[in-house]
């Protein structure tokens, strides 16, 4: 499709889909519409800007030059979310969404793709590969044939911190999509043959992404930021994907696939009791197993701005992201921040869009990103431009940053930024799919269980101080990282004059 | 909560059988004297309304000489009107808590806005204004022939591969011109375009009988009824041009492109077959096929070429393939598959397990679980495009544009749960057929040394 706006990152798609929970909320916006077929509570007061309208104005139709006053307020209505434990230490959370006759179930498991990255790379993105290619009682090809035949989609996805399971069917058939849910995280056999041709297949997919400028410059931000924390991996070197053996995979899933280590979200068109019978059903009888600890978070303290740069010549654009570090979600300045984004680059009508891109037409798909997860966090970024505008882009990307760090923004931003938070936040409860993430993200992150219920009131609550010294702390690019992949030799003048400049590959 | 109570008696009831439980979408449908079609269906799962209006002008039927112009102009609908001025309509939205975007397809260009559904009337307000009045000046054009290059850029020049599986392949597929042109535009004619193109083409096509308006969500019809009379009752119409001939003279002999990529690491491989008329009787029947064919990695050419043979990577395809869906366009049609393949292999190796998963199907239709689990499929995939008040707005604003009767939303289902695996063998021995086909196997060029 072509669009007025990017709704992800191009070229990033695949490989962010299961990555970053609230980039992907972020930029998903509106979850529309037209995806393929065949392939797979009320707001805050409403802006002061718009309070002028008169009632006399308003009676006359043709001459209304602004904009009509919202209707009469609602009460907020988030969803019911249900909450247990299993004996087993499974956590069960079930959240009635009766918009189409589906279910969906999200398992997660806190298993992040740079879990035991040092002596296995690769270990934990394989382990999720496979486990729906075969079980004890099942074949893959059985495995794909039984979903289809309820209308079924199984996907696994690793993230940073967490390898999730999500299944969807039609609701008539929520046990059976449970039966095969349970089965591929229970019993994932790692079939010879299967584990085989998924580690040609994986390394080829890997020299395909490599080839996009999106992802060579995220990897390298990663690292960059995190350093030798798991989360400075991305994937493994292809060549290194051999030694993963078919034993190591099944220690992996045997140590982390457990129900005490794991979430089980189910989002849909479903009555509670009877679905959390079949969850007891199918899950009940999981064996809880030792868990490892938890990795100790070391991340690399960065006196001075770095910029690194991978070569691609014959590149007609620039791909930039600055990056700095950020707190971890659960963190009391997550809201903050995520609004301090807003305003600055984290919607449509944001600085950094108005500045370079509808201002001085440097760019289609300027953005930026509070991307706070478990362990630790990092705020970015990025846009790509034609060559001759890097250090430009470059420079006006850093006067917003620092401008929202040295004044406050005014109340009109603000207030605009807290109803755009809100009304997200609302719109996620359209689809399943994107219910079912945020509520997962919920317990992945060791947020507050009342998240939804008291995110307006913790979003209503921001002061202009508040955001200004947000900015301060984590829009510190003095400390930051920024990586540029492009045509060196075109944009070697223009990169000089932001930092010490190490041209990585 | 009328509709949910609806549909959990209608899942309790259904559990003998998949084949029951329609989705029940209500529809209102009217025109104003002025042409405009407006469609407002109430949904009450979630607190949001879609406000979406889809004009009847899409990058198919763009001027000849001036390609990608469709979509530039989408960009400036952004750029200001008599009371909104340039980049407001954003400013207003997010302020109002929603979310915007509008795009370019085949045969008709949309703009819509998901908010909170206590903001319809807004939402209303600001598409009517620039319904009415579009004000850009030359200045604003030349920012947005600056971004739409950016774009190109970024979605195309700059990335691997350059989206050739619909770009390329409906160029070489395809003889029509308004077929066969590049839709996102050449850059030498992004940055041609003069301010008085765009106010013509504006006053062509942009008018309310060329038009549909959809609202769907947590709101009253009668009182949005009542809001769109308001805002739009007294925007005149425009005489419409009649739509050129788009039609495809038949295709008699394959056509086998190769291409290569700087970018590109690993080698690619596109197949476009063309599809029947969407009015023919082998439409469901295709529909039905592709999804055997390749609805899901469970299917033929997935477990053929991916896991038996181990040529491809991966595999994905169908119909309107990146564009949309299977009812939202008004034309000629193909159905793409598109796979990365593994060095060492070739195109040809490809066509050969393809041709033989095809004959397979030829020779004896698809057996009696295939069928079944592909209409299981059709609905569970119907659904999702029905989950959410933008993907409702869609479906209804497509049958409401193309057919003149958004209630088809509602009778989808029942076509295709009617398709025989007679039929679904016959449409595979009648279209997926080398001379009805066009490929383009894309490797990457020679790397020079560094």
């Amino acid at each position: 499709m072509i669009a007025l706006r990017a709704l992800s990152v191009v070229g990033w798609l695949r490989f962010a889909r299961c990555q970053i929970r609230e980039y992907a909320t972020l930029r998903n916006l509106s979850t529309t519409d037209n995806r393929q077929l065949t392939t797979r509570g009320p707001l805050g007061p409403r802006p002061s800007m718009f309070a002028a309208v008169s009632l006399a104005l308003a009676t006359l139709a043709f001459a209304q030059t602004t904009p009509p006053p919202p209707g009469p307020a609602r009460p907020i209505q988030w969803p019911s979310v249900i909450e247990s434990k299993l004996g087993n230490g499974l956590t069960v959370v079930l959240v009635p969404l009766h918009n189409v006759p589906k279910i969906t179930a999200e398992l997660s498991f806190l298993a992040g793709r740079g879990t035991a990255y040092k002596t296995e790379p690769g270990v934990a993105q394989l382990a999720a590969r496979v486990a729906n290619e075969g079980t004890a009682t099942r074949t893959s090809i059985e495995i794909k044939q039984q979903l289809r035949s309820i209308g079924g989609v199984l996907t696994i996805g690793v993230d940073n911190d967490a390898t999730t399971m999500t299944a969807s069917s039609l609701a008539d058939f929520a046990p059976k999509l449970l039966d095969l849910l349970s089965d591929v995280a229970r019993h994932p056999a790692y079939p010879q043959s299967e584990v085989k041709l998924a580690k040609t297949n994986l390394a080829q997919e890997i020299e395909e992404q490599r080839s996009t400028p999106d992802f060579l410059a995220q990897e390298e931000l990663d690292k960059a930021l995190f350093g030798a924390h798991p989360y400075g991996f991305t994937v493994p070197d292809p060549a290194s994907i051999k030694n993963v053996t078919r034993a190591a995979l099944k220690t992996f899933a045997a140590a982390y696939y457990a129900p005490n280590n794991a979430t089980l979200v189910v989002v849909g068109d479903f009555e509670p009791a009877s679905m959390r019978a079949e969850v007891e059903r199918t899950f009940g009888s999981w064996k809880r197993v030792p868990l490892p600890p938890a990795p100790k978070v070391v991340l690399p303290l960065r006196d001075k701005r770095q910029i690194y740069v991978i070569d691609r010549p014959g590149s007609v654009q620039s791909t930039i992201i600055i990056g700095a570090p950020a707190p971890p979600r659960r963190s009391p300045d997550y809201i903050p921040l995520r609004t301090t984004n807003m305003i600055y680059g984290g919607s449509f009508y944001s600085r950094l869009t108005r500045n370079i891109r509808e201002g001085k037409g440097y760019t289609y798909s300027p953005y930026s990103t509070a991307n706070l997860r478990r362990a630790a966090g990092s705020f970015e970024t990025g846009a790509s431009v034609r060559n001759e505008v890097t250090g430009p882009t470059i420079l006006e990307m850093l006067y917003e940053l620092d401008r929202m760090r040295v004044a406050p923004v005014t109340a009109e931003e603000l207030e605009s930024a807290k109803t755009y938070s809100i009304g997200g936040m609302e719109l996620e409860l359209e689809a399943q799919s994107s219910l079912a993430s945020r509520i997962s993200s919920i317990y992945i992150d060791e947020l507050p269980h009342d998240f939804l219920q008291t995110f307006r009131d913790k979003i209503t609550a921001i002061t202009p101080a508040e955001v200004q010294r947000s900015a301060a702390r984590y829009f510190d690019t003095y400390r930051g990282a920024i990586v540029v992949v492009g045509d060196y030799k075109q944009i070697k003048d223009q990169l000089a004059p932001f930092g010490d400049v190490k041209v990585v590959k | 909560m009328k509709t949910a109570r609806l549909w959990l008696a209608a899942s309790l009831l259904a559990c003998a059988s998949a084949n029951a439980s329609p989705a029940d979408v209500p529809v209102v449908y009217d025109k104003l004297p002025n042409g405009l079609k407006v469609v407002i269906s109430e949904a009450h799962a979630a607190p949001t309304v879609t406000v979406a209006v889809y004009y009847g002008i899409g990058f198919r039927v763009e001027p000849k000489g001036q390609t990608g112009f469709a979509h530039l102009f989408e960009h400036m609908m952004f750029q200001g009107s008599e009371h909104v001025k340039k980049f407001e309509h954003a400013k207003i939205v997010e302020a109002n808590g929603g979310n915007l975007n509008g795009s370019t397809r085949l045969d008709y260009t949309n703009y819509y806005e998901t908010l909170p559904s206590d903001r319809v009337e807004t939402a209303l307000w600001l598409e009517a204004d620039r319904m009415r009045s579009l004000d850009v000046s030359d200045e604003n054009l030349k920012n947005q022939q600056n971004v739409v290059s950016e774009e190109v850029r970024v979605n195309v020049l700059n990335q691997p591969y350059a989206l050739f599986e619909w770009l390329d392949l409906w160029q070489n597929a395809n003889q029509n011109w308004f077929n066969a042109h590049n839709f996102y535009g050449d850059l030498h004619d992004i940055e041609a375009a003069k301010i008085e193109d765009v106010r013509q083409f504006f006053k062509t096509y942009y008018a309310p009988n060329n038009a549909v308006l959809t609202i769907v969500g947590d709101v009253d019809a009668a009182a949005v009824r009542k809001m769109v009379d308001k805002y739009f009752a007294s925007i005149p119409q425009q005489t419409i041009p009649k739509r050129p001939d788009v039609s495809e003279p038949a295709q008699t002999k394959e056509k086998r492109i190769k291409q290569t990529d700087k970018l590109a690491n690993v080698p690619a491989f596109a197949i476009g077959w063309h599809l029947p008329d969407q009015n023919s009787a082998d439409y469901a029947p295709a529909v039905l096929l592709n999804l055997i064919l390749q609805g899901d990695d469970g299917s033929r050419f997935y477990e053929r070429l991916v896991k038996e043979k181990q040529i491809s990577i991966d595999w994905s395809g169908g119909i309107n393939y990146d564009l949309g869906n299977e009812f939202d366009y008004d034309g000629p049609m193909l159905l793409v598959s598109r796979t990365l393949y593994k060095p060492g292999h070739t195109a040809d190796e490809i066509l050969r397990e393809v041709d033989a998963v095809i004959h397979d199907l030829q020779q004896k239709g698809p057996t009696a679980r295939e069928l079944a689990d592909a209409k299981v499929r059709f609905r569970s995939n119907y659904y999702d495009a029905l989950e959410t008040t933008a993907g409702k707005a869609n479906l209804l604003a497509a049958f409401a544009l193309f057919r003149d009767d958004p209630s088809q939303i509602n009778k989808a289902l029942p076509l295709f749960d009617a398709v025989t695996a007679a039929q679904i063998q016959s449409v595979a021995q009648k279209y997926l057929v080398p001379e009805n086909r066009t490929t383009i196997d894309r490797v990457p060029a020679a790397k020079e040394e560094k």
